[in-house]
């Protein structure tokens, strides 16, 4: 830590103005303190100096003349602000431009409301000639359905009469126990599942 | 953010040059001549972007933007600063009431004067801090000095200032 013997002051008087930067070093924030809490003339100067910079910092920040300027207005830009589509630069160079351009600020305010009242639009009924297609559509398509799992159902029932009336010879250790109590039930409870008569384990039985 | 690339002089033009163009006024407490500046950087950043290699870009265009300055000041050794204009039309109010621009006006005005009476060392480093707003390290890296160099030079300026404006803050 190099500290700088200010002339007529204190050796750490320069660490006021960095204490009011922010720009203190690691360990130079306890020298400071300690230092302001014992010397009187220091605290004067931190308040003076406080003062000067302050006063510095409200010095208006002046327009540049738009003769210097390539292109003053963000136009397209500022729809692809309000996307954050943006690269850096551009974002920085929209960010500055509305600090002080009322026209473009005012212009991206009737954009931002153009953007959000589109985006609150509300989701449409289809017209009638639409739906009526729609649900006719729907019905052939339920039709064809309800054909192919009537299909599948009493191939699936015949299958199972087969296997039921002309057992293999082979011996299995497979227990039907419970298909055959799902068949009853099924039947007992489902209509049109009643197309093979009830039957028992012990009707398959050798 | 869509991307990043690397800026075109008319992006720095468009970001940077009002930045450059408050640096160059109160350096020189004259609008003409801070356009003036503001040409012969966006120029030298115009031929300079095609060998920029990426890094500190801030630091760099400092450091440009300080070497113009210091080019002109000697191009034009010792010339008067001309004084500040009667009005201050030019310049971006921020509070409208009456009293407040009639101080704001005394204000800036004389601290715009007692600046110019600052060794050109201090006063570009006051500049570069309170006015431009680097940080002790981007003013460091743009007059290619030391951090501590430049640490001295903002408070010496300042307490200079502080000295040169006899009327209360």
């Amino acid at each position: 830590m190099a500290v700088v013997k200010a002339a007529g002051g204190c050796a750490v008087a320069e660490l006021i103005t960095a204490y009011l930067d922010a720009e203190l070093q690691p360990g130079e924030l306890d020298i400071i303190v300690a230092h302001l809490g014992e010397c009187r003339g220091c605290i004067v100067e931190f308040h003076r100096l406080k003062e000067m910079r302050a006063a510095l910092r409200t010095l208006p920040f002046l327009e540049i003349p738009e003769r210097l300027l390539p292109d003053t207005h963000p136009g397209e830009e500022l729809s692809a602000y309000l996307d954050g589509q943006l690269s850096t630069i551009e974002h920085e160079f929209v960010i500055s431009h509305l600090d002080f351009c009322t026209d473009c600020r005012l212009e991206l305010h009737e954009l931002d409301s153009a953007r959000t009242a589109i985006r609150s639009l509300p989701g449409l009924e289809p017209p009638e000639f639409i739906a009526v297609h729609q649900e006719r559509v729907a019905r052939e398509r339920w039709s064809r359905r309800r054909v192919v799992a009537a299909a599948v159902g009493i191939s699936a029932v015949a299958a199972l009469a087969f296997s039921l009336l002309y057992p293999s010879h082979r011996t299995t250790d497979l227990d039907m126990t419970p298909l055959f109590d799902q068949h009853q039930a099924r039947v007992s409870v489902e209509y049109g599942f009643n197309v093979v008569p009830a039957f028992s384990p012990a009707d398959t039985a050798p | 953010m869509a991307d990043e690339r690397t800026p075109t002089w008319e992006d720095v033009a468009r970001v940077y040059g009002r930045k450059i163009y408050n640096f160059a006024y109160r350096l020189t407490g004259n609008p003409d001549d801070a356009a003036d500046l503001v040409q012969e950087v966006l120029l030298r950043v115009r031929r300079g972007l095609s060998s920029y290699t990426p890094g500190s870009f801030d630091g760099w265009l400092w450091r440009i933007t300080r070497n113009a300055f210091l080019d002109g000041v000697r191009k034009q050794k010792r010339r008067p600063t001309s004084p500040l204009p009667d009005d201050d039309r030019h310049l971006a109010f921020s509070s409208p009431s009456p009293d407040e621009v009639l101080a704001s006006v005394r204000l800036s005005e004389d601290i715009q004067s007692a600046l110019l009476k600052l060794p050109l060392d201090f006063r570009e480093c006051v500049v570069l801090c309170d006015v431009v707003g680097l940080t002790y390290e981007e003013i460091a890296e743009a007059i290619a000095s030391p951090v501590g160099t430049v640490r001295s030079r903002i408070h010496r300026g300042r307490k200079m200032l502080r000295e040169l404006l006899t009327w209360p803050l």
